[in-house]
């Protein structure tokens, strides 16, 4: 590697730090605690996939350039070369992580490992070795607001088949606004996925409550914040963000997507909107009597998984719960759950970015975990985990239904 | 030429070391402070909180979770008592050494023995063994890099020269070697600056196990700034970030 290249991505590594990973690089005592909660760890008996392990590639780097015991004695803390063989050890380890969080449960001291992980994603930002499908699906986000007259147009293009979907479903909604855009005060800002299915069951969700809204001309999901680029994630959110000060809406609402929940609720700052998730909108409606559910409809034991970014890193436990239960009166926990559940193996943007036998690989324990639940649907509040469990659904013969909570509501939704 | 030598370790060592030690403790803190905020919360959620519960936030959790360790508990319950064995008996060991101190009096003045009667040495060395052989199993083992190992080596030979100290006391007949009177004197001589020859004060025949005791602390306390025992200062902050 050229000098001037290992300086620049020296240059990105020291942007990169502030007083958490500083403490996160330099206090980890190399316990071994976190090892254990790593789902691709506990899947393979590999060190490299552990928390620490994953870790500390980073942390031989910093050791060498960043603090003095590396210079003077790099024997002591393994310090290592900035080289194209590091490189592609922090790849390895770098874009295999979900950022779940899981190790910080573990932890002694709660370091978190997606944060020392986003410096190795910047470093490999830097190296131009960053997965291409997220960086092309992050800029493809960026440029629809870019141009908001052609996202608008493509997007009404889409609802005339959502509305056509809701209208044969519910046919007293014939010759209403269905799914309204651009609603200047509207309370709610509702935030889907791109794909049609998101937007048919939150918009039916919302009518059937009676609620006034809107709905975003953008899909929540972040890709920027998956591939590691903070610069994307932000231009990526700040369209969001936008749109629900230019309207003026009092709640932005997001779909099951769980990296958006999180970045929206967590990473934005205050604003003069209130955010949620879709589902706690659903608990709250419920718990008013705004919307009834048909607990017929629902046949077989739900079990449910906790999507990382909606449950570990931001608390939403009992929302969901609460809707499956008002869904049915077959609810089976699955062992571990809440803070401590497996992660699928399919977050931060791995069901785009690996390839699918690595994901399986990764992904065996949290398999078994749904298999010993022995439920015959299995419910999940974020579209990446949807897709993963799908993934194992079919790789590990489990034999359930794999569905979004929000996708179970609008099956046994009674719109009056 | 050996008697200067553990002069050297047993008075002007021992200020240069811990010179060195809070400097470098104080460089290191003020490094992360210097660093700027993380952008936004870093919190994770226990199971009974929510999103706009601050119940579980702040300095007392906080402080809960870096002092009883209950993640290691949970997940790690063996490595966990020799985790809380360690820190109690640290805890311990060092009034016990401020206690041999004749204006210190958490046992009588009078009293031959250091509080904890060598018992409390004997669990902390205890304990340092069996990090070091966890270090030596398992995954444990290849995570592991050259300063864990010295860490542990340099904490378990204080350990156990402290443990020979406290049994050398019962050797002779007469009683001790070294009574803790005399310790007491060595250590006012230290606090007043006096520059005194310890010899004066110690002059039983263990004299270089005292020594080297004191050059192992010496090594830790200029070692302390550089390695991962930071953590006594920082393990409340990280914490903090966890609970948000």
């Amino acid at each position: 590697m050229e000098v001037s290249k290992r300086q620049e991505l020296l240059t990105l590594m020291a942007d990169k730090m502030n007083r958490a990973v500083r403490l996160y690089l330099e206090n980890c005592s190399r316990c071994g605690t976190c090892i254990d909660a790593c789902h691709a760890y506990a899947s393979t008996r590999d060190v490299r996939f552990s928390a620490v392990g994953r870790a500390q590639n980073v942390r031989r780097l910093f050791e060498n350039y960043f603090r003095i015991t590396g210079k003077v004695a790099p024997w002591l803390s393994d310090a290592e070369t900035l080289d194209e063989a590091w490189m592609d050890r922090l790849y390895e380890t770098a874009f295999s992580c979900t950022g779940c969080r899981r190790c910080m449960v573990y932890c002694p001291f709660g370091i978190d490992t997606q944060q020392i992980q986003a410096i190795a994603k910047a470093l490999l930002i830097g190296m131009d070795m960053d997965p291409k499908p997220l960086t092309m699906r992050a800029r493809g986000e960026i440029d629809k607001a870019k141009n908001l007259e052609l996202t608008r147009q493509k997007l009404e293009k889409e609802l005339t088949g959502v509305e056509k979907e809701l209208v044969e479903k519910y046919p007293s909604l014939e010759g209403k606004e269905i799914v309204p855009l651009d609603k200047e005060g509207a309370n709610v800002l509702y935030v889907s996925m791109a794909e049609k299915p998101s937007i048919a069951s939150g918009a039916a969700i919302l009518n059937a409550a009676g609620e006034s809204w809107s709905l975003s001309y953008f899909e929540a999901v972040n890709f920027g914040a998956f591939a590691g680029n903070a610069n994307m994630s932000e231009q990526i959110y700040r369209r969001i963000v936008d749109e629900a000060e230019r309207l003026r809406v009092k709640e932005l609402v997001i779909c099951e997507c769980g990296t958006a929940y999180r970045i929206m609720k967590h990473m934005i700052g205050r604003r003069s909107f209130r955010v949620i998730s879709i589902l706690e909108l659903v608990a709250r409606y419920l718990r008013e009597g705004r919307i009834k559910l048909d607990k017929s409809v629902i046949e077989g034991t739900v079990t449910y998984h906790d999507p990382c970014q909606i449950a570990r890193n931001s608390g939403v436990y009992e929302a969901p719960r609460n809707v499956i239960r008002a869904l049915t009166d077959n609810f089976a926990e699955m062992i571990p759950n809440r803070s401590e559940n497996w992660c699928c193996g399919g977050g931060g943007g791995l069901v785009i970015a690996q390839e699918p036998e690595f994901r399986m690989m990764t992904s065996r324990i949290k398999a078994e975990q749904v298999r010993a639940a022995g439920a015959d649907i299995v419910a999940t509040a974020c579209e990446m985990c949807l897709a993963q469990l799908k993934d194992l659904n079919d790789e590990f013969e489990l034999e359930m239904d794999v569905k979004l909570v929000s996708d179970l509501v609008y099956e046994a939704l009674v719109f009056s | 030429m050996v008697n200067a030598f553990w002069y050297f370790v047993m008075v002007p060592m021992v200020y240069i070391a811990v010179v060195w030690c809070l400097v470098g403790i104080v460089v290191r803190i003020v490094q992360v402070v210097r660093e700027p905020s993380p952008p936004h919360t870093l919190r994770i959620f226990r199971d009974d909180e929510s999103p706009d519960d601050p119940s579980g936030a702040g300095l007392g959790p906080a402080l809960w979770d870096a002092f009883t360790m209950p993640s290691v508990r949970r997940y790690q319950p063996v490595f966990w008592v020799f985790l809380m064995v360690f820190h109690v008996s640290l805890l311990v060991l060092v009034p016990a050494h401020l206690d041999v101190l004749p204006q210190i009096n958490i046992l009588s003045a009078e009293s031959p023995h250091m509080l904890g009667n060598g018992a409390v040495g004997v669990l902390f060395t205890v304990s340092l063994a069996y990090f070091l052989l966890r270090r030596f199993k398992g995954p444990v083992r290849e995570v592991s890099v050259a300063s864990d190992y010295l860490l542990l080596v340099l904490l378990l030979s204080i350990a156990i020269t402290g443990d020979v100290i406290s049994w050398g006391n019962s050797w002779t007949e007469q009683g001790f070697v070294i009574t803790k009177q005399e310790f007491g004197q060595y250590m006012t001589s230290l606090l007043a600056l006096s520059f005194a020859d310890p010899l004066k004060f110690l002059p039983g025949t263990h004299y270089v196990v005292i020594g080297t005791h004191i050059l192992l602390v010496n090594l830790l306390l200029m070692f302390l700034p550089f390695s991962n025992l930071m953590h006594t200062c920082f393990a409340v902050p990280l914490n903090v970030l966890r609970r948000g």
